[in-house]
């Protein structure tokens, strides 16, 4: 090697390396420690001796009913993302990149406004509408009459995730809308007025010249909608009381989070905790494949 | 082309001026920054040097919003200033937040030295867990700690964490007694008292009987550890099951968990009670939107309405229907948590001093007059305290409670995990009117016997 290209080298190295070492300490590693504490029967809080135990936890989460109603929920959750927030932010995006309303800045502010804020901030916000004789249920007692009468979605199993999903879009909107606005800014407007020339109707170029050209960008919002779903905790924990609300509207992080952190009687809570946190790992990995292999065979 | 050349030079030493320019002020700015870290450190440096301290890293117990955690902050600055050579390096944190970080940081393996803790299957489970509990009891002052006041917490009599003050009642029926005379009643003597007042406190527009519903610890800690010691006539019935002596499937505890929907359906709990939570509870009690609250003994120091706190009466809940005598109007208490070290903070026998010095200091009988004037305790436990006669009257209420009411096992001192989850779940279920208790009883002793 010539002395010139190991000077670069080394300076390549020395310019990588502590961004890489950060990196392997704070990812990587938490990432290999999780996959390997969730085949051992190790538990953190009592220090001890690793044993290997295959893939107990796993056939244990695959057994268990709660792994099977939060995985549902989080598919709710991640439904209300893709065919929820996305379509209402593109819609948006678009309304106001056609100027289809006037004080657009204003409406774009006030929809992207709730990013601004912490989501526990906002999952405080939506518990107090919901509580007892709280605004919701005021709204609900006015319009029907009835005094007794109470907001009581967030009580059972069935319907807990309506209010919840009305909160994730509320929150989440904004974010898509901004991006499809910022891809909706590059498209060279003449391509729309061309087909206007050529008769194209409003849905039209919506359909057939705006979706198509950006087809990179709502799979990457759907990427990025699938991964936050899975990983979306605190918005929910925050949102629900310890107890009956909290176990109705259980994901998948609030499980592990539970099992690892609450279950004392389970001596191998971490364990499977991390058994827990794989799965919704490998889960993601899963939908986002798939949803570029959708995407490729529309030839996005 | 020479002017070309020359013009190109220009352009190029300007472009060189222009970026120079572009990096100096970012540049400049950086240093500047890192000269003032620089002489920052070497200040506090010189601060440190002068006075060797003493780091007792510690997790406490509050908010800056609420009194506990007020205290603290104040009791801390004032030892600090005091003591100079001894540093309370604290993270303090209320509630959930507080459990959680607990387990995290035990995990984790960065144990405090000194932590608010308690010795049961809630608050002392993760300690015990972690091997951190440390027995105090040669380490604390016989003549300044009244040991008798101390319960056991260990097999052999151990003193894992000096409790803040004596049992802490977790069934207290608060009474606002002036709102119940205004509707034409008077103290209840039998659950069936408490009915007859639903129909004029629904005319009133007010609930009989508040509690926070929407947390399920509040079921558990605060309403059942009473009714099932009174439906059984056993104070231990509870950790007596735990220990697979009684089932949750006995007709005494399907009865005290149906005792939830005969409440509901009598009208003096309400079914939206599950839709409130520990705040919205204190808020409508404080706020006379109900005639009693259900809650634990440290939830005295909360009622801020100064006419409602002068007028609540703290009592035990009246004679429920089925309740055997031997349990007649007995609460549920649990040994009241407090602070004590670790086994990571005593190792260090100077560390372990520092902290024993500031605990002496944060139960000194100054500190521990203000915490019971707060309503945060029942009753201290200091060696030779006289109780001052200028306490509010609330708080000598709840002194009152305390001597008079037999004490009972609270059910998630002894019950914990999946087991107590799904009875508290269960209890707000039934409340709500979707389990039945034999359902809940069923599905708990279930999970205990797993």
């Amino acid at each position: 090697m010539k002395k010139r290209v190991r000077r670069e080298l080394l300076v390549y190295l020395g310019m990588v390396a502590p961004a890489l070492v950060i990196y392997l300490f704070i990812v990587a590693y938490p990432v290999v420690y999780s996959v390997l504490l969730s085949f051992s029967d190790f538990n953190p809080n009592r220090g001890g001796v690793w044993n290997f135990v295959g893939f107990r936890h796993y056939e244990t989460m695959l057994a268990d009913s709660n792994f099977w109603y939060a995985l549902k929920n989080n598919m709710i959750v991640v439904g209300i993302s893709v065919f929820g927030q996305i379509p209402i932010g593109f819609m948006l995006a678009y309304i106001l990149f056609r100027k289809m309303v006037k004080a657009r800045i204003f409406f774009q502010t006030i929809v992207f406004l709730p990013h601004f804020l912490s989501t526990i901030v906002i999952g405080i916000m939506w518990k107090r509408l919901f509580q007892a004789d709280g605004p919701v249920s005021r709204l609900i007692q006015m319009i029907t009459g009835d005094p007794t009468a109470q907001f009581e979605l967030m009580l059972y199993p069935e319907t807990v995730m309506i209010p919840i999903g009305f909160a994730l879009i509320w929150i989440y909107t904004g974010l898509y809308m901004i991006i499809f606005l910022a891809n909706l800014q590059k498209i060279d407007e003449n391509l729309m007025e061309a087909a206007k020339i050529d008769g194209a109707t409003e849905s039209q170029i919506f359909l057939k010249v705006i979706v198509p050209i950006l087809a990179g960008t709502i799979l990457i919002s759907t990427i990025l909608a699938i991964a936050g779903s899975l990983r979306g905790f605190d918005l929910i924990f925050s949102i629900t009381t310890q107890g009956l609300q909290r176990n109705n509207a259980m994901v998948l992080p609030i499980f592990m989070y539970q099992t690892a952190f609450q279950n004392y009687t389970n001596e191998m809570r971490f364990a499977y905790g991390a058994a827990i946190s794989n799965a919704i790992v490998v889960i993601s990995l899963i939908l986002i494949l798939f949803s570029r292999l959708l995407s490729r065979k529309r030839d996005f | 082309m020479g002017t070309n050349t020359n013009t190109s030079r220009v352009r190029r030493n300007g472009g060189s001026m222009k970026s120079t320019r572009q990096w100096i002020a970012p540049v400049t700015a950086a240093l500047l920054v890192f000269l003032v870290g620089v002489t920052g450190c070497q200040k506090a440096e010189v601060e440190t040097a002068a006075v060797k301290q003493v780091v007792v890293k510690t997790m406490a117990y509050g908010d800056n919003s609420n009194q506990e955690g007020i205290n603290w902050v104040r009791i801390v600055n004032a030892f600090e200033k005091a003591n100079p050579d001894i540093n309370i390096d604290y993270e303090m944190l209320y509630d959930e937040a507080y459990h959680q970080k607990v387990v995290a940081r035990l995990a984790a393996g960065d144990v405090p030295d000194l932590a608010y803790m308690g010795a049961d299957a809630r608050w002392g489970a993760p300690w015990k867990e972690a091997g951190q509990q440390f027995d105090h009891t040669d380490y604390i002052d016989s003549d300044f700690y009244d040991f008798s006041l101390i319960p056991a917490m260990g097999p052999d009599g151990e003193i894992y964490e000096i409790p803040l003050g004596t049992s802490n009642i977790t069934t207290v029926l608060y009474m606002n007694e002036k709102l119940v005379k205004s509707l034409g009643f008077s103290r209840p003597e039998t659950y069936q008292d408490m009915v007859a007042m639903v129909p004029a406190a629904k005319k009133a527009g007010i609930e009989v009987v508040s509690i926070d519903g929407a947390d399920g610890w509040a079921w558990g800690s605060c309403y059942m550890s009473a009714v099932v010691a009174r439906m059984s006539g056993d104070p231990q019935w509870v950790s007596k099951a735990v220990a697979g002596e009684n089932k949750f499937t006995d007709t005494v505890m399907v009865d005290s968990l149906s005792m939830i929907s005969r409440m509901v359906d009598d009208g003096v709990i309400s079914s939206k009670s599950v839709l409130v939570d520990y705040g919205g509870n204190i808020a409508a009690y404080n706020n006379e939107k109900a005639l009693f609250m259900v809650q634990g003994q440290w939830v005295a120091g909360s009622i801020e309405n100064p006419e409602v706190s002068e007028n609540t009466i703290m009592m035990a809940w009246p004679r429920l229907p089925g309740e055997k005598p031997a349990t007649a109007g007995s609460v549920a208490a649990a040994i009241q948590v407090g602070y004590g070290l670790t086994q990571k903070g005593a190792s260090d026998p100077e560390v372990r001093d520092a902290a024993l010095k500031f605990l002496r200091y944060f139960y000194s009988e100054p500190e521990t007059t203000q915490r019971l004037r707060d309503g945060a305790i029942v009753a201290p436990i200091l060696k030779g305290y006289e109780v001052p006669d200028d306490l509010p009257t609330i708080v000598k209420r709840k002194v009152d409670l305390a001597q008079t009411a037999m004490s009972t096992d609270v059910i998630d001192a002894f019950l914990s995990g999946d087991a107590n989850d799904a009875l508290n779940t269960g209890m707000q279920k039934i409340a709500n009117g979707s389990a039945t208790a034999k359902e809940v009883a069923k599905q708990v002793e279930s999970l205990v016997q797993r």
